[in-house]
């Protein structure tokens, strides 16, 4: 059979006519069907090959009509005239997703870029809403308000809390709020439930529940007046306690278990649900605040958390102004109140709603988080605003075409913010799967204690929060492009070759549009940098800090001992437990201690002697009071100023000795502490019974100060006294801390730590056993944590900067290449073409830079706090930022400046 | 000439009532219109391919007509042409006109239509 097309075209082509491709092939079908049915007929080949010659010199005689032309453009719907607003929306969803499917690329980098942005927003909104907006579990709980004392403007020894004296106080004589309610913590082993178990428990006082308005799951809560020292104990058990260790069973009431083998009566199980003050705690037991005045006169202080429930109509001023009344008038403390608020003085009680109470310590960081990705998002946005308007540019004859018939202002608006609305919503969802997984790893990320982790979670709230920000930044990025639209010109447009004229790179309103954007981003990427920075340099500062021991090498753990050990029997475990650990390879040092940095600060004690300065004087002395080992200076390495550390000499048989630290001698002992004896007699809060009870002690050495908690707190004064010269008995119940300084990694000293404990009281555990530098780290998870989510967002900002600064380059050389072509053939050399990308480059870079550096200056305010050892306006920082924001320009201009010399003068003259 | 401009135009005008009527049955390709044309004439209506496709593409711009290539197994890729919905349209109103104008050449000149 002969090739039709082949004799069509031929023929077409030997008459002078042309004819498309399409009807060539459409004819072709025709001709070779018109010949199939011939010889079907019976016609013969060379007949049928005639006849159907025949048609095709017909066709050619009509060829002039045989064009197919393209459809009249009324088959495209005109644009609904502000008629039905949504008429048309499928139509442009479709174009919308299909354009997108055509650039795969951009749609990669926008979404991802957007998935970024939104991801950590979403994020930190988690933990903004969850920590610091969702209402607490309770009842009305906005009228629970947290209730601190102070006395001349000291805090208690424990942050946050009140003394007895006031409480009771206030809660005898109260109008303002309905109840009040105390509660310690504490941890205890629990036994009579399965194997002993440290756990962490609650000792309550019955008001604190009605407070809460909860009600049990089984049983009962606790009756007024419950809890009294010489009552029998009565515990609540927490729905996770009650499962794991009685598997859940409904006659559980009445059962006996535990708690440092004192026994506890089961009075009812909590709801699930229900978590008081957080999730660690295991179980609430009865608890009655002891009365100012004890049996036989003696002066009872104890200092606990409390909270209490505005009545209807007050409010948390007025509670404060009556608790401080109240307290003012309660029973004087005397010394115990000095021992435990450091001042006697003007007490004033504050009443902080709960929610705001609980999150105070992390409210500004989180805020200032939030700020810190509010800025990533915004540049995030206009990265793909950018690339928008890049496409916009390129899409100029589009936008005109549509124009021209007939489109709308609006429709092109409307079709550009749904372009974007698909790359925001496929943003958002990646964002929120983001999310989702981060949120999965944040009780890991964050630091133990952070407050109502819990109540994080991807809710109602959240989700919308991010579908609201998903719209937002696809309505910003498309009103963009869609703003340019605007004043697009026909003929303009479709005349232009898409090659800017020279010189004009800059000139048009997108050119200047995206340069705004990008200085901005560069903006962005330098306060978040120097935030960054700050923050990194505050947290080396924090690590490299003088805390006045030496924390490398040092393993500490504590032994929990049970009240009723003896006193004696427990010098005796120690003392044989330091004489087996020093005779270790590898232990230099070991001793223990009521108290260690970071751990437990010992006790507290108040009394008054003679001024060494005027011996007629009487001062007032409060300090941080501690019982150690001798071996104990060298262990942490303290610093000795003057005189000698307790030594093994210090027996009961020889004159009480004590070291001060350089606060206490340069606050209360003037400029010859050594010496000076401190009397036993008298008055005195916080017991320091000597064996020999008649003789002053005698301060013996001075050491450096220690940092108890963190470094930026007040330095505080500190007496330490030697265990063998002290009457076991007036120690009362602790919890020694054991310390050994090794030559090698310590952590590889625990099992030999906890076998040698095993060996000497099989019957005890260590707890807590760790390492002083692990202590240390962990005291500072939250500045770590703080600095390391800023360096992130600072990463992606400046990336985020980078790869638009190159996308600007990029475009800009593609657009200016008649430009440089003409340059070129006028005689530049490459590094005068290199030199003209880098200056536009460095021109964007230096405003950004210069208007990021101002706002960091100014913002920086709000980081002050966070900051440790490091000036907000740390000349360092604000050096080295720019230049790594430059370094950044420099790479990102690499590859469009070699496009740019790579130029070939004579092809872009001749595209031109 | 006046002839020959009417003839034309009442070809021309024949020719696409005749097209969409076949389309609006099924969709079918040039050889077939042009074949059907002449069966179902029993061939009295000699119908000049060279004006078939002229027709046909003149019917696609104004939108009347839906062309496209298909391809099936074991036959040649053929461009099958369907009515549109504005198609559908222009064949009523046409029917309608030849419809009046049938019964107005009884009237006038005494010719019947079937």
């Amino acid at each position: 059979m002969p090739d039709w097309k082949q004799r069509l075209y031929r023929t077409f082509e030997a008459n002078g006519q042309a004819c498309d491709v399409d009807v060539l092939e459409e004819l072709s079908t025709h001709a070779a069907a018109a010949y199939d049915t011939l010889r079907a007929q019976g016609r013969d080949a060379s007949e049928a090959e005639r006849r159907v010659d025949d048609l095709i010199d017909v066709w050619v005689r009509e060829a002039a009509d045989l064009h197919r032309r393209p459809k009249r453009a009324s088959s495209i719907p005109p644009p609904a005239a502000g008629g039905v607003p949504l008429a048309g929306l499928m139509q442009d969803l479709r174009y919308g997703l299909r354009l997108l499917g055509r650039q795969p690329g951009f749609a990669a980098v926008a979404i991802l870029t957007m998935a970024l942005g939104m991801g950590a927003t979403t994020m930190l909104f988690t933990v903004v809403y969850g920590v610091l907006l969702k209402p607490l579990p309770w009842a009305d709980a906005d009228r629970l308000v947290r209730v601190t004392e102070t006395r001349q403007g000291r805090t208690g020894r424990v942050l946050g809390t009140v003394s007895n004296g006031t409480f009771l106080a206030w809660r005898d004589h109260r109008s303002t709020i309905e109840d009040l309610g105390g509660w310690l913590t504490q941890t205890a082993t629990l036994t009579g439930a399965g194997d002993p178990v440290r756990v962490a428990i609650i000792p309550t006082t019955p008001s604190l529940f009605p407070i809460l308005r909860v009600r049990p799951l089984i049983g009962r809560l606790f009756n007024e007046g419950e809890g009294a020292r010489d009552q029998p104990g009565l515990v609540i058990l927490s729905y996770g306690l009650w499962q794991e260790r009685f598997g859940g069973r409904s006659e559980i009431v009445g059962h006996l278990i535990q708690f440092d083998d004192k026994p506890y009566s089961i009075v009812g199980v909590m709801p699930r649900e229900f978590a008081f003050p957080d999730r660690e705690t295991r179980a609430w037991t009865a608890w009655s605040v002891p009365p100012v005045t004890g049996k036989g006169g003696v002066l009872v202080g104890v200092i606990f958390r409390a909270m209490a429930r505005l009545r209807d109509g007050t409010t948390p001023a007025q509670a404060a102004a009556e608790a401080t009344s109240r307290a003012r008038s309660a029973p004087d403390m005397g010394l115990a109140a000095r021992a435990l608020f450091g001042a006697v003085g003007a007490i004033d009680v504050s009443a902080v709603p709960e929610l705001q109470a609980i999150t105070a310590d992390v409210r500004p960081a989180i805020l200032v988080l939030l700020a810190g990705v509010a800025l990533l998002l915004i540049t995030a946005t206009a990265n793909v605003a950018s690339l928008q308007l890049t496409g916009a540019t390129t899409r100029r004859r589009e936008m005109a075409v549509r124009a021209a018939i007939g489109a709308g202002q609006r429709r092109i608006v409307r079709q550009l913010v749904i372009e974007n609305a698909i790359v925001g919503l496929c943003g958002g969802a990646a964002a929120v799967a983001l999310a989702a997984g981060l949120q999965r790893l944040l009780p890991s990320l964050l630091p133990a204690g952070f407050p109502r982790l819990d109540a994080v979670a991807l809710d109602m709230p959240v989700l919308s929060f991010a579908a609201a920000v998903s719209v937002l930044a696809s309505v910003a990025c498309g009103l963009l492009p869609g703003w340019h639209t605007r004043r697009v010109n026909l003929v303009e447009t479709l005349s232009e070759n898409g090659v800017a004229p020279i010189g004009g790179a800059m000139r048009s309103p997108i050119a200047r549009t995206r340069t705004l954007i990008m200085a901005g981003q560069v903006a962005i990427a330098c306060m978040l940098l120097v935030g960054a920075a700050l923050l990194t340099r505050s947290f080396v500062s924090l690590i490299r800090a003088d805390r006045g021991y030496d924390p490398v090498n040092v393993l500490t753990g504590r032994l929990p001992l049970p009240p009723a050990y003896p006193a004696e029997r427990r010098s005796q475990l120690l003392e044989a437990l330091l004489d087996r650990l020093r005779v270790v390879p590898g232990v230099t040092h070991a001793a223990y201690s009521t108290g260690l940095p970071l751990v437990s600060s010992g006790g507290f004690s108040a009394f008054n002697m003679r001024s060494p300065r005027n011996p007629d004087a009487e001062i007032e002395v409060q300090a941080i009071q501690r019982f150690v080992s001798p071996d104990y200076f060298p262990a942490m390495r303290l610093r000795l100023v003057a005189g000698r550390t307790l030594s093994d000499a210090d027996t009961a048989a020889t004159p009480p000795a004590i070291v001060v630290n350089r606060t206490f001698a340069r606050q209360y002992l003037g400029d010859h502490p050594l010496g000076f004896h401190i009397p036993q007699r008298g008055p005195r809060a916080g017991g320091l019974r000597f064996t020999d009870e008649h003789a002053d002690c005698e301060v013996v050495g001075v050491v450096d100060d220690m940092r108890q908690d963190s470094v930026d707190a007040p330095l505080q004064p500190e007496m330490f006294a030697p265990f063998k010269q002290i009457v076991p008995a007036s120690i009362g119940n602790f919890d020694p801390i054991l310390v050994i300084r090794t030559t090698a990694d310590p952590t590889t000293y625990v099992s030999i730590l906890r076998g040698l404990v095993h060996e000497q009281a099989p019957a005890l555990a260590l707890d807590s056993v760790t390492t002083m530098e692990d202590r240390v780290m962990t005291s500072l998870a939250k500045p770590r944590l703080y600095a390391v989510v800023l360096v992130w967002f600072a990463v992606f900002a400046v990336l985020i900067a980078g790869v638009g600064l190159f996308g600007v380059l990029s475009f800009s050389v593609a657009q200016r290449t008649r430009e440089i072509g003409v340059r070129s053939a006028l005689g530049a050399q490459v590094h005068d073409i290199v030199a003209l990308v880098l200056r536009q480059a460095l021109w964007i870079v230096g405003i950004g830079v210069l208007f990021g550096l101002a706002a960091a200056l100014a913002g920086v305010r709000l980081l002050s706090t966070f900051l440790y050892g490091v000036s907000p306006h740390d000349p360092l920082t604000f050096i080295v930022v720019p230049i790594v924001i430059v370094a950044v320009a420099v790479i990102a201009c690499l590859v469009p400046a070699r496009r740019a010399a790579k130029v070939d003068p004579l092809a872009a003259l001749r595209a031109g | 000439m006046v002839t020959s401009l009417l003839e034309r135009e009442l070809k021309r005008g024949s020719t696409e009532v005749l097209i969409l009527a076949l389309l609006d049955e099924r969709q079918r390709h040039g050889y077939e219109i042009s074949q059907l044309i002449e069966e179902r004439s029993n061939g009295t209506i000699t119908f000049h391919t060279a004006s078939l496709y002229p027709t046909l593409y003149r019917l696609e711009e104004k939108g009347l007509v839906d062309g496209r290539w298909v391809e099936r197994a074991g036959q040649r890729r053929r461009r099958y042409y369907r009515l549109t919905r504005a198609g559908r349209k222009a064949l009523a109103k046409q029917r309608s006109t030849w419809d009046t104008f049938f019964l107005a050449l009884d009237r006038v000149a005494g010719v019947r239509h079937a």
